[in-house]
């Protein structure tokens, strides 16, 4: 049983040799797959409905539950034998599902709890007679009424961006249009192809040239991982990343080592050096905001690459390849090699990012602190430019904007910069076409608003990266 | 300035235009100076105006409406009009501008034009705006300029217009107002339900809220249940929104759709010259799919005679529902009697105009913009003859009652569930006050929006 258990749905935390933790307590079987030796009892749906199930022997009062019962049954000062219930061991009982055409209908899916029963008819076939007030969504059961009023309301969201959200539709339709779209598709695409490498258990980066299947597979993956925009639980972003942490840890459990997790310029590069223009035609990075990588993209990465560590030198080659599959199937990992190869990128990249790459080469010979306002949008191809690589983790985490845990003063300034130059995209661009040959810092590299670049940036945070 | 009466009637005239826009100024350079004796008619206003002008404050008030007020002060009162209130000002002004159109008196004609210049601001109050709004459709009618008038408008529109800024402002629209977010709430609930269970949907979308309407189906559609239907969109495009908006648009719902997890095709129909021209095969609508027509804001700009052919054509799509969308005003059977039209005209968008100012602030970009928008609307149903072909564009509003005669023709109408009712309510509630849902008379159907218990929105399913 205890086999049985651990398949049965156990998430496991990737531990490094040991045995799966002692199963001390009570193991949870998969809903509906009962004890083969308990009893099965159907009862029918009036039963079931029932309110008064419990009847006391002595006068016939029907209870709710079974301590309402007892503690009824004391009132009538019974002799001691007859207080005690029924010697005989009472057999497990297990119910079934009324309905026919539920799955739980059948024997071998009968739930364990007659509450948990009544529940499950109540919720699959019952009338919906329970309505929230707020949202107007409706429930069968009351308790689960109960439960979702408690929360309903109060849950914010937050968007990718950084903006926060007390409505729900208004969340979704805004996630719809919202820039960091485009970032979140690339960590999908990413952690999907990761999931299923976990799957085939070796190392054929060749996976990550497949479609990405949109069959009913996937979707279920994904409307789970992102239920939580739409859930009342926790933080969207919160949970999202729970989720990715889950697909990470299945993706460790495949293979070997996990090796370390940041990835090293070099590596990069070796992404970088393969020419992102003529696999990806996505114009998407050209007009919406350069995002910054969010961290968790770089644990995706960096546990993709340390397991290919055996074949290090391969590393280019194999990546190669799937890129190059993704030319054919389309843009699926368009954004990420992207994103890393953007400041490396050469003639045929979109302009945009071509001067900004010149500049930030620049910028970095000069050793600058100060930068143009116009790639501030761009936090992450211009850090990522650093000369230390072991600063790269820090570096991409430091600069996400969207990342709540960390360096708020550099959120606040990517978030502002970022909508400035969203809002300010095109003049942008031509400025920074211009100052290709400038110098990274200077007069010259005046943002748009006629600012200077000190007003615009924490000089401490800029500091910081250098 | 000068002082005398008849004196200030004529140079007046000349700085009359003078602090408004160039647009204006160049307009008024063209007529001819006003008649003498308009003078005695402009004192019968001229309690009216000036404490009107006084009370709102233009930022053009210069030295001249000193001296003119100094010059009418002795009428003031006398009309019977409560001075200081200077409330709906506009209206009545307005519509005395419309009779003398309808009359051809023209100097009168040319003194409210006058009038209305002075005292219109599109950066005033509500009242101010309209002034100016409908001045500007009036003087084109008058002069019969509204062909040229609208080019300009559009022309300056399609500059300024960019996706980021389309996106901010239907966003934040849909963020303080359920102007748009009603119907649509209302139209996916009803295509969610005649929907429901196939596997192969096919929605052909013409509306005017560029594609806000379908992250929330997504979304149902990836979450309701385990099995997520193949949903393929196409969009038709009509010649305002520029294509470069509809790439990006398709761009981020593709990305949303694969973020939710749906399998989805996107497809733009443009370049059209007017919707009847739709046919099954340019819609690419396919044997095996389930097939739903969304309608929002679009039959109204179809030229009236057109549109009983247009039904038609979607009966031949053999859609599951139709939904449709629009806005609650009458500017169509009204389209030989221009004073009832206008009438409508101004009703409606002082509605609207009055529903910006309460759910934007003061100050509010969006709110500006989208009263801009309504420019070209006005000038069209104003002061555009239907035969003349308006960039292809009509936009003559019938309310929910004359919609549904047509649609009869072709379809019979679906009630809404209690669910999409509730999903509705909710909606409305988490809006300021003053929004509700209305049910419609006895022997109509749909259901309406109303703000302060007037009709605004209209919207209703239908199925073959």
């Amino acid at each position: 049983m205890a086999e049985e258990s651990i398949s049965n749905g156990f998430v496991m935390n990737p531990v490094s040799g040991s045995n799966p933790p002692v199963v001390a307590k009570k193991k949870r079987n998969l809903p509906g797959t009962p004890d083969p030796e308990a009893e099965v009892i159907s009862l029918s749906p009036k039963t079931l409905m029932a309110t008064n199930r419990f009847l006391c022997e002595i006068c016939g009062k029907g209870f709710q539950r079974d301590q309402n019962l007892q503690l009824h049954r004391r009132g009538h000062n019974l002799p001691w034998k007859l207080k005690q219930r029924s010697s005989k061991e009472v057999r497990k009982r297990v119910y079934v599902c009324p309905e026919k055409t539920c799955v739980h209908h059948h024997p071998s899916r009968a739930l364990g709890d007659l509450t948990g029963i009544k529940k499950h008819f109540y919720r699959k076939h019952g009338e919906k007679k329970w309505k929230c007030e707020k949202c107007s969504k409706r429930y069968a059961v009351q308790s689960d009424w109960k439960a979702h009023s408690k929360t309903c309301g109060t849950r914010e969201y937050k968007c990718d961006c950084g903006t926060l959200f007390s409505r729900r539709d208004s969340f979704i339709t805004h996630r719809a249009f919202c820039d960091a779209l485009a970032e979140e598709t690339a960590r999908l695409n990413a952690a999907s192809s990761m999931h299923s490498l976990a799957a085939a258990g070796n190392f054929n980066y060749q996976l990550m040239g497949n479609p990405l299947d949109t069959g009913n597979g996937m979707p279920q993956h994904f409307s789970t991982v992102f239920k939580p925009i739409s859930s009342c639980n926790d933080d969207a972003i919160d949970q999202t990343r729970r989720g990715f942490s889950l697909w990470m840890g299945q993706a460790s459990q495949g293979q070997d080592s996990i090796g370390k997790s940041t990835l090293t310029l070099q590596e990069i590069q070796q992404f970088g050096s393969l020419n992102p223009g003529s696999i990806y035609g996505d114009p998407m990075v050209s007009t919406s905001n350069p995002p910054a990588l969010d961290y968790q993209l770089n644990w995706v990465f960096g546990n993709k690459v340390s397991s290919g560590n055996a074949e290090d030198h391969q590393l280019t080659t194999s990546t190669s390849l799937p890129l190059s599959n993704v030319k054919e199937n389309g843009p699926q990992l368009v954004s990420v090699p992207s994103l890393f190869s953007t400041q490396h990128q050469s003639h045929q990249t979109p302009p945009f990012s071509m001067s900004a790459t010149a500049l930030l080469q620049k910028a970095a010979q000069i050793g600058a602190t100060s930068t143009d306002t116009s790639f501030l949008g761009s936090f992450g191809t211009k850090c990522s430019n650093s000369q230390d690589g072991n600063k790269y983790t820090d570096l991409y985490v430091s600069n996400t904007p969207t990342t709540t845990t960390l360096g708020s003063d550099l959120e606040n300034s990517a978030n502002d910069i970022s909508t400035l130059n969203q809002l300010q995209m095109y003049p942008a661009k031509r400025r920074r076409m211009q100052n290709e040959d400038g110098s990274g810092g200077g007069g010259e590299t005046r943002d748009f608003l006629g600012v200077g670049v000190q007003a615009l940036c924490h000089p401490s945070s800029i500091n910081g990266w250098t | 300035m000068k002082v005398s009466s008849a004196k200030v009637s004529k140079e007046s005239k000349g700085h009359g235009g003078h602090h408004k826009n160039s647009l204006h100024s160049k307009r008024w350079s063209h007529h001819s100076i006003l008649p003498l004796q308009l003078a005695d008619q402009l004192d019968q206003w001229s309690s009216v105006t000036v404490d009107m002008y006084n009370n709102h404050h233009q930022p053009q008030t210069s030295h001249t409406s000193t001296s003119r007020s100094s010059d009418y002060s002795a009428g003031g009162g006398d009309n019977g009009e409560p001075s200081g209130t200077g409330n709906k000002w506009a209206s009545r002004l307005l519509k005395e501008c419309a009779r003398a159109i309808s009359d051809k008196d023209s100097s009168k004609i040319h003194h409210l034009l006058w009038m209305l210049n002075e005292l219109a601001s599109p950066y005033g109050d509500c009242d101010q705006k309209l002034a100016s709004y409908f001045l500007q459709a009036l003087f084109c009618k008058a002069t019969e300029s509204g062909q040229r008038c609208i080019k300009t408008l559009i022309s300056v529109a399609e500059k300024s217009h960019s996706f980021e800024s389309a996106r901010k402002l239907i966003l934040k629209f849909q963020e303080v107002s359920p102007w748009t977010t009603f119907g649509h709430v209302a139209a996916n609930g009803a295509i969610l339900e005649a929907l429901d269970g196939e596997p192969k949907l096919h929605i052909i979308d013409i509306s005017n809220t560029l594609c806000t309407q379908w992250p929330t189906l997504l979304e149902a559609l990836a979450t309701r249940n385990d099995d997520t239907p193949h949903l393929k969109l196409t969009v038709v495009v009509t010649a305002n929104i520029v294509s470069s908006v509809m790439k990006e648009i398709s761009q981020r719902m593709e990305k949303f759709a694969r973020l939710m997890g749906v399998p989805f095709e996107f497809n733009v129909i443009s370049g059209l010259n007017h919707l009847g021209e739709l046919t099954k095969e340019a819609l690419g609508v396919l044997e095996d799919e389930a097939v739903a027509v969304n309608c929002i804001g679009a039959l109204r700009r179809v030229a009236v005679e057109k549109r009983p052919a247009l039904i038609q054509m979607f009966r031949s799509l053999g859609p599951k529902v139709v939904t449709v969308v629009e806005e609650e005003a009458d500017f169509s059977s009204t389209r030989y009697d221009f004073v009832k039209c206008f009438e409508d005209c101004l009703r409606f968008y002082t509605c609207y105009f009055e529903m910006l100012e309460e759910c934007f602030t003061a100050t509010s970009n969006e709110k500006l913009m989208l009263e801009r928008e309504c420019s070209r609307g006005i000038v069209r149903v104003l002061a555009c003859d239907d035969d003349q072909d308006n960039e292809g564009e009509c936009e003559r509003r019938e309310r929910g009652s004359q919609w549904s005669e047509r649609l009869k023709e072709a379809f019979s109408p679906v009630g809404f569930s209690d669910d999409v009712a509730d999903d509705v309510k909710a909606l409305l509630k988490r809006y300021r006050s003053g929004w509700a849902l209305a049910q419609p008379h006895q022997n109509e159907t749909g259901l309406y929006l109303t703000w302060k218990e007037e009709a605004v929105v209209w919207v209703s399913a239908w199925k073959p």
